[in-house]
C-alpha cells in the first residue's frame, strides 16, 4: 500500500517535471500577442534575434520554424498554423496569395540578399571570377559537386540556376549539382569539405567561419532576390500587425543589416 | 577400459564421480532422477566441461584439468544418442544417418552404412524426414546415427524414457544387439530396472552426483579419491 | 489511364529504389546475420551496449543518423578519408552511399528478425552435431544456418521494404541527386515541394505502397514454405 502511494507521488513529480517549466510559457503562449512566424532558412540568425528583442520589448512571444520557403508555403496551403509568412522569395509568396493563404493587404518587400559562391575555409581556391562562360566545371575538379538548394523549389537554388543560365555555366554543372532540401543545408555540406564549391546567399556566408566567399553573382543576373513578408489568412491577423511594423522599424533595420541582408 | 574422474559444482549441486567401465560391453549409470547421470556423461562427450578431473576411454586422454587437457566434442570420437533423439529436422534419414561419416577413413571403420541399416531395420526409412517417423523409429535412427561417426565410446542418455511400452520392447532389443555385434563400450543411463537388467553387464549406481554403492564388483566411490578396481562383469 | 502513366524521372526513382535497396539488403545481410549471432549466443561484458547499438537507427531521428553517416562516411569523415586515400572508395553523394543509409536504417529490423530465430533453435541439435564430429563452423552451416532460413528471409524481406521507404538519412546523407540518390521517397518530397505536384506525388504514393505490399506478401509465402519444408511437412 505504501508503495502505491510512492509510485502516485513520482507520477505527480514527472508530471510537474515534465510540465512545469511550460506552465509559466502555457500561459504565455495562449496570450493573445503570440506568434508563430514560418521563415525563410536564410533568415534564421537575423530573425531569430528579432524575436528575442520582440519579447524583450514585452510585445509577444514569437515561435519561429524556419526551412525552404517552398516547404513553407506548401505547409501553410495545408493549413499549418502560421501566423505570419517571410519566404526568399517572390513566387512562393504569390503561390500562397492565389490561394488565399496570405492577406494580400498586409504584403510587404522586407528585404534583400545576394548570391554568392563559397568553398571551404582551408580550399585552395582563392577567387572566382563570375563572369559570362567562366569555367565553373574546373573549380568543382574531377568529381566535386556544387552544392546549392534545390533547383527545382528551394528559392536559393532557384536564383542559382537564373544567375548560372545567364552566365551560360549552367549546362556545365547541371548533372554535377549535389541540390539540398534548403540553403543552410547546403552551407553545411561546404561547411564539411563535402563539397567544394557551394552556392548560398551572402548572408549565409557571413555567418559561418567554415566557409569563404570566392565570387560575388552581380545582382542583374538572376531575378531581384526579394523577400515579402506577410500574414497568413486564418492566423492572427490582428497581432501580426506590429510584428510586421516592428519588422520595417530601426532595430530591427539594424538587426538585419548586421547580418548582410540588404534592407528594402 | 573407460576411466573416469570428475568434479563440478552445478549452482550448488556437487558432483564428484569417480569410476572404470570395461571396454566392451554395456554399462549402466543407474539411478533416480536428478542423481547426475546425464551430467556425468555430458561430461565424457565434452558438452559440459568438469571442474576438475580426468577422462580417459582406451588409452587416449578426453580431458585432464592438470594438464590442461579438454578436447572438445568433435574430436573426442564419443558418439551421443538423447533421450530426445534429436534427429536434424531439415535433413532425410539417410543424411542424418551419414552426418557423422564423414571424418573417418574407410579402412578405420568398424561399421558399413549397410551394416547398421540392416541391425535396426531402418532401410525403408532413409529416404523419410524425421518429421514423418514414429518414436521408436526415431531412436533407431538416432542410434544408428551416432554409430555410424564411429566412436569409440557411445553414450545412451535414457534413450527409451520417451517411447511407450511396445515402442520400448521394439527398440531395446536392438541395443542389445549392438552390444553384441560391434566392440564399442556403452555408458547407457537408466532409472529403469528392467532395461539395466536386460542389458548392462556393468551397473554402477548414481545418487547425489556421486557413484555410490558398489554392485558385483564394481568399485567406486565419491569423497576422497581411492583407488579403483576393475570393474568384473555380472555373471548372468 | 493517363495520369498512372509514370513519368521519366519517377521511373528512374523506381529503378533507383530497387537497385538501393537491393543492395542494402545484400550488403547488411552477412553483417546482420553475425551481429544476431553475436547478441543470441554471445555472453561477454558490453553485450547490452552492442544491442543499444543495433538499435539506434529504431530510436534516433533518421537525419541525425544521416549527420552521423556525414561525419563517418564522408569524403572528410572520419572513415570516408581513409576509403578514399586508400581504396579510392567514395560514397558521397552516389547510389553507394543512399545504399548504406538505408542498409543501416533497416539494419536493426534485420538483426531483430535473425536473432529471434537463432533463438528458437534448439541448441541441443547443435550439441548432437558436435558429438558427430562436426566442429562449430560445420555445426552451424549444416545445422543453424538451414534451420534460421525462415528468419533470416523475414530480416531480409524487413530490410527491404524499409529501404525502399528511406528518407531522412538518405536526403541527409547523399542529398538528392536525380539517378544517384534520387529514390521513391525522395521524388515523392521534391514533388510535394513543387507547386501543383500532388498528382505525381500521389501516384508515387500509390506505387510505393503496391511495391511493399508485395515485399510483405512475397516474404510471407517465401517464409512458410521454408519452414514447412524443415519440419518436414513437404
Amino acid at each position: 500500500m505504501a508503495f502505491m502511494k510512492r509510485i502516485r507521488h513520482l507520477w505527480v513529480l514527472v508530471l510537474l517535471f515534465s510540465f512545469g517549466p511550460n506552465l509559466g510559457t502555457c500561459v504565455a503562449a495562449s496570450a493573445v500577442n503570440d506568434l508563430v512566424v514560418f521563415a525563410a532558412a536564410s533568415t534564421t540568425n537575423a530573425l531569430g534575434e528579432i524575436g528575442t528583442l520582440y519579447e524583450a520589448r514585452g510585445m509577444g512571444h514569437v515561435t519561429f520554424s524556419f526551412a525552404s520557403s517552398s516547404t513553407l508555403a506548401k505547409q501553410i496551403e495545408s493549413g499549418a498554423p502560421a501566423d505570419v509568412f517571410l519566404s526568399a522569395d517572390v513566387p512562393w509568396m504569390t503561390y500562397l496569395e492565389d490561394k488565399k493563404k496570405v492577406a494580400p493587404e498586409n504584403r510587404q518587400e522586407l528585404l534583400g540578399n545576394r548570391i554568392v559562391l563559397v568553398v571551404p575555409a582551408d580550399s585552395p581556391v582563392k577567387a572566382v571570377e563570375i563572369e559570362p562562360g567562366f569555367s565553373l566545371s574546373n573549380v568543382l575538379g574531377k568529381e566535386g559537386r556544387l552544392s546549392m538548394g534545390d533547383p527545382e523549389h528551394v528559392p536559393a537554388g532557384k536564383y542559382g540556376r537564373k544567375a548560372l543560365e545567364q552566365m551560360g555555366v549552367w549546362d556545365q554543372v547541371k548533372d554535377r549539382l549535389a541540390p539540398m532540401k534548403d540553403v543552410r543545408a547546403a552551407l553545411v555540406m561546404v561547411e564539411r569539405g563535402e563539397a567544394p564549391l557551394g552556392l548560398v546567399y551572402a548572408t549565409d556566408a557571413a555567418i559561418s567561419q567554415k566557409v569563404r566567399v570566392v565570387g560575388i553573382f552581380p545582382s542583374d543576373s538572376h531575378s531581384p532576390i526579394v523577400y515579402p513578408v506577410a500574414a497568413v489568412s486564418g492566423g492572427k491577423m490582428e497581432a501580426a500587425k506590429p510584428f510586421l511594423t516592428f519588422l520595417k522599424g530601426s532595430e530591427a533595420r539594424a538587426i538585419f543589416l548586421k547580418y548582410g541582408f540588404d534592407v528594402r | 577400459m573407460i576411466s573416469v574422474q570428475v568434479e563440478k559444482n552445478q549452482s550448488g549441486f556437487m558432483i564428484q564421480a569417480e569410476f572404470q567401465a570395461p571396454a566392451k560391453g554395456v554399462t549402466a549409470l543407474f539411478g533416480p532422477s536428478g542423481a547426475g547421470k546425464t551430467s556425468i556423461i555430458n561430461m565424457v562427450a565434452g558438452l559440459l566441461r568438469p571442474d576438475s578431473g580426468h577422462i580417459q576411454v582406451n588409452g587416449r586422454c578426453l580431458f585432464d584439468s592438470r594438464q590442461g587437457i579438454d578436447l572438445p566434442p568433435e574430436r573426442r570420437g564419443v558418439g551421443y544418442v538423447f533421450q530426445d533423439g534429436r534427429l536434424f529436422p531439415h535433413l532425410s534419414v539417410k543424411s542424418n544417418l551419414t552426418y557423422g561419416m564423414r571424418g573417418t577413413p574407410k579402412e578405420q571403420r568398424y561399421v558399413t552404412f549397410d551394416q547398421v541399416v540392416d541391425l535396426l531395420g531402418i532401410g525403408h526409412l532413409l529416404d523419410r524426414r524425421p518429421a514423418r517417423l514414429s518414436g521408436g523409429e526415431k531412436q533407431r535412427v538416432a542410434i544408428g546415427r551416432a554409430l555410424l561417426a564411429n566412436p569409440s565410446l557411445l553414450l545412451m542418455d535414457e534413450p527409451l524414457a520417451s517411447l511407450d511400452g511396445p515402442r520400448k520392447a521394439e527398440v531395446l532389443p536392438f541395443i542389445g544387439r549392438l552390444a553384441e555385434a560391434f566392440a564399442v563400450p556403452i555408458l547407457y543411463v537408466s532409472h529403469a530396472r528392467e532395461e539395466i537388467e536386460s542389458l548392462a553387464g556393468t551397473v554402477l549406481n548414481v545418487a547425489a552426483g556421486g557413484i555410490v554403492a558398489a554392485d558385483s564388483g564394481v568399485a567406486a566411490r565419491s569423497g576422497p579419491r581411492a583407488p579403483v578396481d576393475a570393474a568384473l562383469p555380472k555373471a548372468y | 489511364m493517363g495520369v498512372w502513366h509514370l513519368t521519366a524521372v519517377e521511373l528512374e526513382a523506381l529503378k533507383l529504389s530497387l537497385w538501393v535497396s537491393a543492395w542494402a539488403v545484400a550488403v547488411s545481410l552477412p553483417a546482420g546475420v553475425l551481429t544476431a549471432w553475436v547478441l543470441a549466443r554471445g555472453r561477454f561484458a558490453g553485450k547490452h551496449f552492442l544491442d543499444g547499438l543495433v538499435h539506434l537507427p529504431l530510436v534516433l531521428p533518421p537525419v541525425v543518423i544521416g549527420y552521423l553517416l556525414l561525419v563517418l562516411m564522408g569524403r572528410n569523415g572520419v572513415i570516408g578519408a581513409l576509403l578514399y586515400e586508400y581504396l579510392g572508395i567514395v560514397v558521397a553523394f552516389n547510389w553507394k552511399g543512399a545504399a548504406l543509409a538505408a542498409a543501416v536504417m533497416a539494419f536493426p529490423l534485420m538483426v531483430r528478425a535473425v536473432r529471434l530465430a537463432l533463438e528458437s533453435v534448439d541448441q541441443g541439435l547443435e550439441a548432437a552435431a558436435r558429438t558427430l564430429g562436426a566442429g562449430p563452423w560445420r555445426v552451424f552451416f549444416t545445422i543453424t544456418l538451414p534451420l534460421i532460413v525462415p528468419g533470416i528471409i523475414t530480416g531480409a524481406i524487413l530490410a527491404f521494404a524499409r529501404s525502399l521507404g528511406e528518407f531522412g538519412a538518405t536526403i541527409t546523407f547523399v542529398s538528392n541527386i536525380a539517378g544517384q540518390t534520387q529514390t521513391l521517397p525522395l521524388a515523392l518530397y521534391t514533388l510535394t515541394q513543387v507547386p501543383d505536384g500532388e498528382a505525381a506525388a500521389l501516384r508515387l504514393c500509390v506505387l510505393s505502397v503496391l511495391i511493399a505490399m508485395a515485399a510483405l506478401i512475397f516474404s510471407e509465402q517465401v517464409s512458410r514454405r521454408f519452414t514447412r519444408r524443415l519440419r518436414g511437412e513437404q
